[in-house]
């Protein structure tokens, strides 16, 4: 990892050393599932095989230099990179994302997007819950979430499928990817590492060292003779005791089960197949996203975070960070499409923000939330289309706009999961899921 | 505020008819209400009830089972029977039911003429029913795709604008009602992202399309308002899975009553044991206890107390054991029900489970063996007596207020937040009476180093100081009525800005002596509705001429903590209450209100009076609670409370408080959890901060005080705290750790079966039993290492439910 600097000056390994003590926490209850259970059933749908991946650029991609270029805008405004043809007529793409431009039909491009916020921390906010962040809000907390992340709705609404938990962030948490109101059963599984290290290992879902698995099966028959209340009538009357208890076979399950523990082992996956996605934080938390999903994780954050491009934008860009992009973007479609679970699996890839039209003194861009172009794929999103269009500096959009809260009600449309639903927060206060003025990017679909 | 048009019209005769039947197997005899009908005005209706009383008088309804015939052409019946009358004339409704009939006649009036509309009493009540105020639809604060109306329309004039004047009048066409937008959305003549609401055959539909047509009247303020509502029945035993039609009824201010069945929203507390749909047609549920089931229409509530007993009625109840006031209270509730209490728990249980409530603490194994050793009858009460006065007993309780309370760092800064907490700790240290304790904080003044209880008015901002103040003290939410009227309890704006007038004069100077709050000046509080000013009054209290001069908080203070306030004593002894026994007798214990009873109202007035007859001393209402029988029960279950966890028959268990649980490992293993800026060997639960990183007591769910709300503190498990403690490292090296307890039990303690026995009684203060010894010792036996096969052993245990729950 480089040790860039937001420009805030923290340093990106602080942050993650600051907030990597508390990444880890998700869970299940019994209750939600039945709940969810039930409520499938009652509205006849079948959300069993929907999933999201997110590929969160975090620092804000450029997306003038990427999705949106503008070749006719002044020099000031257009950048170094030149558009190439891609796969469908007309439309063109960053010379810099070549594998990507050969495979546009598998996914699309939503140019009227934008929003009001250009600042990080508040604009995290908004494209990840729809929500605009209101007063007291402290970008710096982990979770800063005043309203749930999009990975916490999808695994409390469609609750976990399988052994592994329903809504997964890797390698680290993202600041915005908490739960809220919804409570700490709907937070993140976080894996905790990066998924590129040679020792990579999620914690805790493995026992220590010193336990020897022969160990951890003497354990575990212990465990079940000295527990008084093991197979008691009493454990069936206590709610919290009889989740507890299934969480001890779920977390059993996970530490012995092939299926998690082959979800997890990265290293099993054919070189040739590492490669192609990239040897990198970005390319391996890819892959293990599409492994995840594959195992039954409902939503994968990928959080990737080194794109706040204030100085040597186009160097940074060329050299570093679209070639991890193209490889990590194109073959996960790819392989998602060749599994057969592209259709059930959408991807959903943007930063935080886009990025100033105007090249600024340093060679960079700074923040700019009114134009970002945003990328989709999958899970009922036809690929190949390109919506809408920014104006001719890529300044505003130039079409019907469309923002986060819009952004939220086309991942859930695509979800099944009814955008009009509420959440009731603490105080009993019933709060939609999308707020008010989001609608369904139809032209998606 | 004007009053609802007489949509429906309808004078009663609550008598009942009576059909006494020979051949009766199960019922003897049918009852209709209401005797007669009567209905006056266009789409009026009635929702007839139809019960069955066997010998004993047992009622049963028989609503959605009777059979409903009736002279055509002037009314219509339901299956659900609800009479609607079609045109003017006198009929009769004949309901039958196995061999019984009964006749109720009908007059229809009016039935063609429909009166001057208007909009708050006829047209807002619809919009609610309908869900379209609420804030999921166009009630939220920026509408739904440009229309917007106020929520729960709180706000007529504002609606009346939004609907007849906004989007160019394009909503409603008097000349032409059917072609309004209004109505096209809502029966799906336009497409709508909120489905189809009302269709045109509703009769809502027709009294809006009506109001169009009349050119969109907003009425007129000698209009009869509403003066109650009133559910039938209000009380009712059910069997398991039993159902009950509901009729709701509103008294107007012209003494007319009115059927508002269908406009009502029915709601209820407790779905394990009552649920209700829109239509108000109850359930009972599978578990025995009880439930409200809330009726709310137009601002005005009635609730139907709900108790299910179990099937099986116990011939001859046995006597249990009472020990105080609380078990009488218990046990008559429990009669009631058919459930028989579980026993007395044994002295382990008692011991380990009294440690963990009171004083948030592990007894050790030492503790462990006197207690269990002492043959003394009364050594539970002298257990009691000793945790009362231990230095834990006040640290774990400042870290529950503080919660409550908001000691915040982040908000206060360092300094402060430990002043402030130190008030808190101090406060439980003396024995503070808890009505002292609140008027301090409420009173506050003066520079803040001498006066730290000042400093909650620097946690919480101004705008909230009010509700979390009444959440916390008196367990009433009046946090909804800030923006609109509270839709399920008697709390309107001016009642929340009444409260939070008591607060404005509040501010913080700086002086030699640090910080100094003042309340001075005399700011006024204005409606942000009506522009009205509101003067401090306390909630259900008449709002004064003017604010009271001086510190107005003094007043607040004096109502509050007087003897005779009518929540605060309730609400600090249902909330300890809760803290022992798993469920507050209102739950959740800070949303107290009409609608959402106590499920044992007698023993919640009992506790309150105690506390009150105590001079509101706190350990005195512990120790009460912790000498009762009902608190020393058994977790075990019998077949007839198996499903009860409502009504205190048996200990629910709870598991361990994230700081309680971290602290306990520490203990076991004899390694106490570093925190950074804390001096070395503090516990979990002397943190004052709550902000202090930690990831175990992250991941079991410590409050991060952002909120006044119990429910902040999570006590649901999750999959990562299991895994966390079947497999963290932290915890295997503390098991591990050469200075730790489990080597020294490897070295110290030779004989295997000694050795084990320490273990149990560190972590579950008994002795293992024969089972337990043989599996342990023979897993020692089995091993080469004796400290790896020991640290297997408190693995194990540590990862049981029993470690894991206080039982």
């Amino acid at each position: 990892m480089t040790q860039q600097r937001f420009c805030d000056g923290i340093r990106r390994r602080d942050m993650l050393r600051f907030g990597a003590a508390g990444a880890f926490g998700m869970g299940l209850t019994l209750p939600s599932l039945l709940e969810h259970e039930a409520r499938l059933k009652a509205n006849g749908v079948d959300t069993k095989d929907t999933s999201l991946i997110i590929v969160f650029l975090q620092g804000g991609l450029s997306t003038i230099d990427t999705w949106d270029m503008k070749p006719d805008a002044p020099s000031e405004f257009r950048g170094d990179f030149t558009p190439v043809s891609t796969n469908l007529p007309g439309i063109h793409i960053s010379e810099h994302l070549p594998k990507l431009a050969k495979i546009h039909d598998k996914f699309s491009l939503v140019r009227s997007f934008g929003h009001a916020n250009s600042n990080h921390g508040q604009a995290d906010h908004f494209m990840l819950t729809g929500y605009p962040s209101g007063p007291g809000f402290n970008g710096g907390l982990k979770p800063n979430n005043q309203k749930p992340c999009v990975g916490a709705v999808i695994g409390k609404e469609l609750g976990p499928r399988g052994g592994v938990p329903p809504y997964v962030c890797l390698p680290r948490m993202h600041n915005s990817a908490g739960s809220s109101y919804l409570g700490s059963t709907a937070t993140p599984f976080v894996v905790g590492a990066d998924p590129n290290a040679p020792d990579f290992k999620v914690p805790d879902l493995a026992p220590p060292v010193a336990v020897a698995s022969r160990r951890l099966n003497d354990r575990r028959s212990l465990l079940k003779t000295i527990n008084r209340y093991e197979q008691s009538a009493i454990t069936q009357a206590n709610q919290g005791a009889r989740a507890m208890r299934t969480y001890q076979e779920k977390a059993f399950e996970l530490m012995t089960s092939e299926a998690t523990k082959a979800a997890f082992d990265i290293n099993s996956e054919p070189d040739v197949v590492r490669e192609k996605y990239g040897r990198n934080m970005l390319g391996q938390s890819c892959l293990m996203a599409r492994r995840l999903i594959e195992a039954g994780v409902r939503c994968a954050f990928v959080n990737h975070i080194d794109w706040d491009t204030h100085y040597n934008n186009f160097h940074v860009l060329k050299n570093e960070l679209l070639p991890k992009l193209d490889a990590a973007m194109s073959s996960l479609l790819a392989d998602l499409e060749d599994r057969g679970m592209l259709d059930s699996t959408m991807v959903l890839v943007t930063g935080e923000f886009g990025r100033t039209p105007r090249i600024n003194k340093d060679a960079g861009r700074d923040h700019w939330g009114p134009s970002c172009a945003i990328a989709l794929a999958g899970g009922g999103v036809q690929g190949g289309r390109v919506i809408g269009a920014s104006n001719e500096r890529a300044e505003r959009p130039a079409t019907t706009p469309f923002g986060p809260a819009d952004l939220m009600a086309t991942i859930y449309h695509g979800m099944g999961i009814d955008p009009e639903r509420e959440f009731l927060t603490p105080e009993g206060r019933p709060v939609p899921i999308v707020p008010g003025t989001g609608r369904v990017i139809s032209e998606l679909f | 505020m004007r009053r609802p048009r007489l949509l429906f019209v309808a004078s009663l005769l609550f008598t009942q008819i009576l059909f006494v039947c020979a051949h009766g197997a199960e019922h003897t005899r049918i009852a209709v209400t209401p005797a007669q009908v009567s209905l006056e005005g266009k789409d009026s209706s009635m929702q007839l009830l139809v019960t069955g009383y066997d010998a004993e008088d047992n009622p049963t309804d028989l609503t959605h089972l009777a059979k409903y015939s009736f002279s055509p052409g002037y009314i219509s019946v339901s299956r659900s029977g609800v009479v609607r009358s079609r045109k003017d004339g006198d009929g009769t409704v004949t309901v039958e039911f196995d061999k019984f009939t009964a006749v109720v006649p009908v007059k229809t009036r009016h039935t063609h003429a429909r009166l001057t509309l208007n909009f708050e009493n006829d047209i807002i009540p619809i919009l609610s029913r309908y869900r379209c105020n609420t804030s999921g639809c166009h009630g939220k604060a920026e509408g739904q795709n440009g229309f917007k109306l106020s929520v729960f329309g709180f706000d007529p004039v504002a609606d009346y604008q939004a609907i007849a004047m906004e989007g160019r009048g394009r909503r409603v066409f008097p000349g032409s009602p059917q072609a309004s937008l209004l109505l096209r959305k809502m029966s799906g003549g336009t497409p709508h992202g909120g489905g189809i609401p009302i269709p045109r055959e509703r009769p809502e539909y027709r009294t809006i399309r009506d109001w169009i047509a009349q050119g969109l009247p907003v009425g007129s303020d000698e209009d009869a308002t509403i003066v109650s509502l009133e559910m039938t029945p209000r009380q009712r035993i059910f069997k398991m899975g039993e159902t009950q039609q509901l009729r709701a009824m509103a008294t107007l201010s012209d003494g007319r009553q009115v059927d508002v069945t269908e406009l009502t929203q029915f709601q209820t507390n407790s779905p394990n044991q009552a649920v209700v749909d829109a239509l108000g047609h109850v359930t009972a549920g599978q578990s025995p206890g009880t439930a409200a089931v809330m009726a709310t229409y137009m601002g005005r509530v009635d609730v139907l107390h709900v108790f299910v007993p179990r099937e099986e009625t116990i011939k001859s109840y046995p006597s249990s054991q009472q020990y105080n006031f609380i078990d009488d209270h218990v046990l008559n509730n429990l009669k009631k029900l058919n459930i028989l209490p579980s026993g007395d728990c044994d002295d382990e249980q008692f011991l380990r489970r009294v440690y963990i409530d009171t004083i948030g603490t592990l007894p050790t194994a030492q503790e462990a063996r006197e207690f269990l050793a002492r043959k003394d009858l009364n050594k539970r009460e002298q257990l009691i007596d000793q945790l009362l006065v231990r230095d834990e007993f006040s640290t774990y309780w400042a870290l529950k207020w503080s919660d409550l309370l908001r000691v915040d760092r982040l908000a206060l800064g360092h300094e402060n937040a430990y002043l402030y907490y130190n008030w808190i700790r101090e406060s439980f240290q003396q024995n503070k009476p808890l009505n002292q304790f609140a008027r301090e904080l409420l009173v506050a003044e003066g520079p803040l180093r001498e006066s730290p209880a000042g400093l909650f008015y620097k946690a919480v901002p101004s705008a909230k100081r009010a509700s979390t103040l009444s959440q916390v003290f008196l367990g009433v939410r009046i946090e909804c009525a800030e923006c609109h009227h509270h839709p399920y309890d008697r709390w309107g704006q001016k009642d929340y800005f009444g409260m939070q007038a008591f607060f404005t004069q509040l501010q913080y100077k700086p002086s030699k002596v640090g910080e100094v709050l003042l309340a001075s000046g005399n700011p006024v509080t204005k409606h942000p509705r009506t522009g009205e000013s509101v003067n401090a009054y306390a909630l259900g209290t008449v709002m004064p001429e003017q604010s009271p001069e001086g510190d107005r908080r003094l007043v607040l203070a004096e109502w509050m903590t007087a003897t005779n306030n009518p929540w605060f004593a309730r609400n600090v002894a249902n909330r300890t209450w809760a803290h022992f026994m798993g469920r507050g007798i209102v739950e959740p214990v800070d949303d107290v209100r009409l609608t959402n009873p106590p499920t044992n109202p007698a023993l919640l007035e009992a506790l309150s009076h105690h506390f009150v007859e105590a001079d509101f001393d706190f350990r005195q209402l512990v120790k009460t609670i912790l000498m009762s029988a009902t608190y020393q029960r058994s977790p075990e279950v019998n077949p007839t409370n198996e499903r009860d966890e409502q009504n205190y028959s048996r200990y629910l268990f709870k598991q361990l408080e994230a700081e309680v649980m971290l602290d306990a490992i520490s203990q076991v293993t004899g390694r106490p959890e570093k925190f950074e800026g804390v001096p070395a060997g503090s516990r979990a639960i002397e943190l004052w901060d709550s902000s202090v990183p930690n990831y175990f007591l992250k991941v079991f769910g410590r409050p991060v005080r952002a909120t006044a709300c119990e429910c902040e503190r999570v006590s649901e498990p999750t999959i990562s705290q299991v895994l966390h403690v079947l497999n963290s490292p932290a915890i295997q090296k503390k098991l591990n750790h050469q200075d730790g307890r489990i080597r020294a039990i490897a070295t110290k303690i030779a004989d295997n079966k000694k050795a084990i026995e320490e273990i149990y009684l560190i972590c579950f203060a008994r002795y293992p039993n024969e089972n337990e010894l043989e599996a342990a010792v023979g897993h020692l036996e089995n091993s080469d290492d004796r400290q790896l096969a020991l640290e297997d052993v408190a693995w194990s245990v540590m990862n049981s439910l029993e470690f894991l729950f206080n039982h």
